[in-house]
């Protein structure tokens, strides 16, 4: 009845917060974990572990009963940045797999793969992918749900978890969903539920059993809406979310500086993340904005108008560079946050240049670095301007940008090179662990060579052409 | 030092000098201007270290004399007095200019003359003569497709070389270029080439409005200033050192289509365009159709701003060879057709994707190439 030929998946986080402090201090594996602050503090859970769900405590009980629950739980304040940043690379993950794609809040995501099974398969090996890209690349775990619509993705998400897949076959939406507890049907909350408990109805296949002109005068638009779920049908489409109309990266630093070079290197780095948005997104913004705090909190926001769209990382940082310099001569003060923002937002019509231009170096250049990075990661290759904001050994941690580049921290060789084109360092990247190595080496003839194409012990060296 | 002039020639000289007065600068002199009589002239002189701009007005001169005043608080100061004899007097221990006009006095507190840039000055080299208008003009036609942004220094500069009895101007900022023939009314002895930057060609444009006699052009042998000499007012500018780009492989050599237009009829469809261009992504689009047995070739142009609205204009057009579609960036095209002298202007196209050359009707002397915008038709 509902074989219209649709194919959604609904990808669910499992435990977001808590697996994404899990996935950072693996002590915390197969332990009950709570997000959300001290028992002794006001406040509710934010998210549990499955261990800590065994002992009843669940999302939005207040804190000090989760604690009477389950003393021995460990409970983290939790930060909201680093999930926000497991979220973005969850989404940059589902986004490799479709653009037909639905954030439905911070762990969880609609895709319609309609279409796609010529490409990629039946719909629950594309499911598979995903969750094991979820696992490498952020190390937790996600629920999926395959089905005729957003509802029976959703549905079969909830039933799949944890760490599941659940495919409810077109034609088999009925009777799936019959015998499930009402309660499971979108848009029936507790109260709903209390009221359908009292007109004799507990499973899904009462709910659609009913008249629907009983639901609708008694719940109006709603009843309508659950008596057509009920029955499996659901006619919403995956609605990818209106474009941005701006991109912004800001930092707060640990500690207030004016360090000319510092600065200029974090709005080096920034300048780079917000390029980078903009090329993965096919679009080059108009106006590029400066945001600085003083450190006596006083914030100003410059602008620049440029004359035509950008979306060069070097474009961003000279004009905002030449805003932080304005704003410097004006107030000389230390700062305490940089940030830039680009907005006149296009996403048609780049201008062409002769081919010695500058822009032309700059956008064969910037291609290289993204394509680099899509494969190794955004700090597998860095400007020798922003080696500063490295953390080497040793190096006091107040100078390092707050909470901005995440994750294990990288620490860059950098080697001064006799003839970098285009104004590069040849740089290395070795992790926090001290054992990898990658010295990536852009050549004058505009190949890029990964490990000197000799190193040992490190397998096929890759090759980056232009 | 003790002279008397006429408070509205002061303000002028003030007003021209002012152009060249750093206005950011780590040498906080280079904000003074520099007063100091010359046998029965007042000299004022002000640099910024790229471009020196001396100006000389007659004055009744009693005791010789030099100093360096604040430039802003003079040129203030001097515009507010009316129009009658100013009386200028230094007392040399305090270095305070003393200055008198009417009922109205006012002292500023100066600093030595010795510490000033010397302003340098240029006897023999490559020298030449033109007339004000051709180089008003070729200034007016390229300096303009300069680039502004510092990356490639070369670039923020007019490439000029002289040869014989011809000057050619050229400027790309590698999105367009702009290259114009002017002819000298005095040949080079030698072949010269030299990278002027396009600040201080355009500073020159705007004193070469008064000018009637020919512009003398000297460059000194090291190829490292060039001495502009007009009535009363001198300009020397550092040149750019670097190799230009060999822009002449930029120009296309051939096209598959050409329209020929009226330049006002272009341009007001141009304007109307960018209303809505400035509001999107800046992109005009211009499509040329060829005229069929009876209906006239047309241009067709377009600009859209997403979720704001679009518009088009129709505009006739000789056309010659098959239809094209081309799109630019709204500036570059009102730039240029902002520039031309001629009734009539030419586009040339080949492709949407490679440049277009735009050139007026019955001029030689003159081309420009805009590099197009890649857009989805």
């Amino acid at each position: 009845m509902c074989d219209n030929g649709q194919n959604i998946l609904h990808v669910d986080l499992d435990a977001f917060f808590v697996s994404v402090e899990q996935a950072l201090d693996p002590q915390l594996m197969g332990k009950p974990v709570v997000v959300g602050g001290r028992p002794g503090l006001r406040g509710v859970v934010a998210s549990a572990s499955y261990e800590a769900r065994a002992y009843g405590i669940h999302a939005g009980m207040p804190l000090a009963r989760a604690h009477r629950f389950c003393p021995h739980a460990i409970f983290l304040k939790g930060s909201f940045p680093r999930y926000q940043h497991a979220s973005e690379r969850f989404i940059i993950i589902l986004g490799d797999f479709t653009p037909e794609l639905e954030p439905a809040g911070i762990d969880e995501a609609y895709l319609d793969l309609t279409g796609f099974e010529s490409l990629y398969g039946p719909a629950w090996e594309t499911a598979l992918r995903i969750k094991q890209r979820i696992k490498e690349e952020i190390g937790i775990t996600a629920s999926i749900g395959i089905g005729s619509s957003k509802l029976m993705a959703k549905v079969a998400s909830q039933l799949a978890k944890p760490d599941g897949v659940l495919e409810v076959a077109p034609g088999e939406e009925r009777p799936f969903l019959a015998p499930l507890p009402v309660g499971m049907l979108p848009c029936v909350g507790p109260k709903t539920e209390r009221v359908l408990k009292g007109m004799g109805v507990t499973t899904i296949g009462g709910l659609a059993d009913l008249p629907a002109s009983l639901l609708k005068g008694r719940f109006g638009l709603l009843g309508e809406m659950i008596h057509r779920y009920a029955r499996g049908i659901d006619e919403r489409e995956v609605e990818p979310p209106p474009a941005a109309k701006s991109i912004g990266r800001e930092t707060t630093f640990i500690q207030d500086t004016l360090d000319r070079p510092f600065l200029g290197a974090m709005l080096h780095y920034l300048s780079e993340r917000v390029g980078a948005e903009l090329r993965r997104d096919g679009r080059r913004a108009r106006h590029i904005t400066l945001k600085l705090r003083y450190a006596d909190f006083d914030t100003i926001t410059r602008s620049r108008t440029l004359r035509q769209a950008t979306d060069a990382d070097r474009v961003i940082f000279d004009a905002a560079l030449e805003l932080m310099e304005r704003c410097l001569c004006h107030k000389r003060q230390k700062v305490r946050l940089v940030g830039i923002g680009v907005s006149g937002l296009v996403d048609e019509g780049s201008q062409l240049s002769f081919l010695d231009s500058p822009a032309e170096r700059w956008r064969r250049l910037d291609t290289v670095i993204d394509r680099i990075r899509s494969r190794y990661g955004f700090t597998a290759i860095h400007r020798g301007r922003t080696l500063l904001l490295q953390i080497l050994p040793g190096t006091p941690l107040s100078l390092a940008p707050a909470g901005e580049l995440g994750g294990p921290l990288p620490v860059a060789l950098a080697r001064q090179a006799g003839d970098a084109p285009l104004g590069y360092h040849h740089v290395g990247e070795v992790s926090w662990y001290g054992h990898q190595g990658t010295l990536i080496e852009l050549g004058n003839d505009g190949k890029t060579t990964i490990n000197g194409g000799a190193e040992q012990g490190y397998g096929a060296t890759p090759q980056v052409g232009i | 030092m003790k002279l008397s002039c006429d408070q509205e020639k002061l303000s002028k000289g003030l007003g021209i000098v002012g152009r060249a007065v750093a206005t950011r600068t780590t040498l906080p002199i280079t904000n003074n201007v520099l007063l100091a009589t010359e046998q029965s002239r007042l000299k004022l002189a002000a640099t910024n270290l790229e471009i020196a701009i001396s100006y000389w007005l007659g004055a009744k001169v009693e005791e010789e004399g030099a100093i360096t005043i604040p430039a802003r608080l003079l040129t203030d100061f001097i515009n507010a007095l009316p129009n009658e004899r100013i009386d200028i007097s230094l007392s040399p221990r305090t270095r305070t200019l003393e200055l008198k006009c009417a009922r109205f006095e006012g002292r500023i507190n100066g600093v030595e003359a010795e510490e000033f840039p010397p302003i340098p000055t240029i006897g023999d080299g490559v020298a030449t003569k033109i007339e004000p208008e051709a180089l008003r003009l070729a200034i007016a036609q390229v300096a303009f497709a300069a680039a502004t942004e510092e990356t490639r220094p070369v670039l923020t500069g007019v490439k000029a070389e002289f040869d014989g009895d011809t000057l050619t101007l050229a400027a790309a900022d590698g999105f367009r270029l702009a290259v114009h023939q002017a002819p000298l009314a005095t040949p080079v002895a030698e072949r010269t080439e030299v990278i002027i930057p396009a600040r201080a060609l355009s500073e020159l444009g705007r004193l070469l409005t008064e000018q009637e006699e020919p512009v003398e052009i000297t460059i000194n042998p090291q190829r490292s200033q060039v001495l502009f000499r007009l009535k009363d007012v001198e300009m020397v500018s550092q040149l750019i050192q670097g190799a230009f780009p060999n822009y002449n492989q930029l120009i296309p050599q051939s096209y598959s289509t050409r329209a020929e237009m009226s330049l006002s009829d272009l341009a007001k469809a141009a304007r109307t365009a960018s209303i809505f261009a400035r509001e999107g992504s800046a992109i005009v689009r211009l499509q040329i159709m060829p005229g069929e047995e009876t209906a006239p070739g047309r241009v067709v142009l377009s600009a859209r701003a997403e979720e704001v609205g679009d518009n088009v204009g129709e505009i006739d057009a000789l056309v010659e060879g098959e239809e094209s579609k081309i799109a630019f960036n709204s500036k570059y095209l009102s730039d240029v057709l902002a520039v031309l002298r001629q009734d009539r202007v030419a586009l040339e196209t080949t492709s949407p994707s490679s440049p277009g050359v735009i050139r007026p009707v019955g001029a030689e002397n003159y081309i420009h190439v805009v590099m197009p915008m890649f857009v989805q038709w």
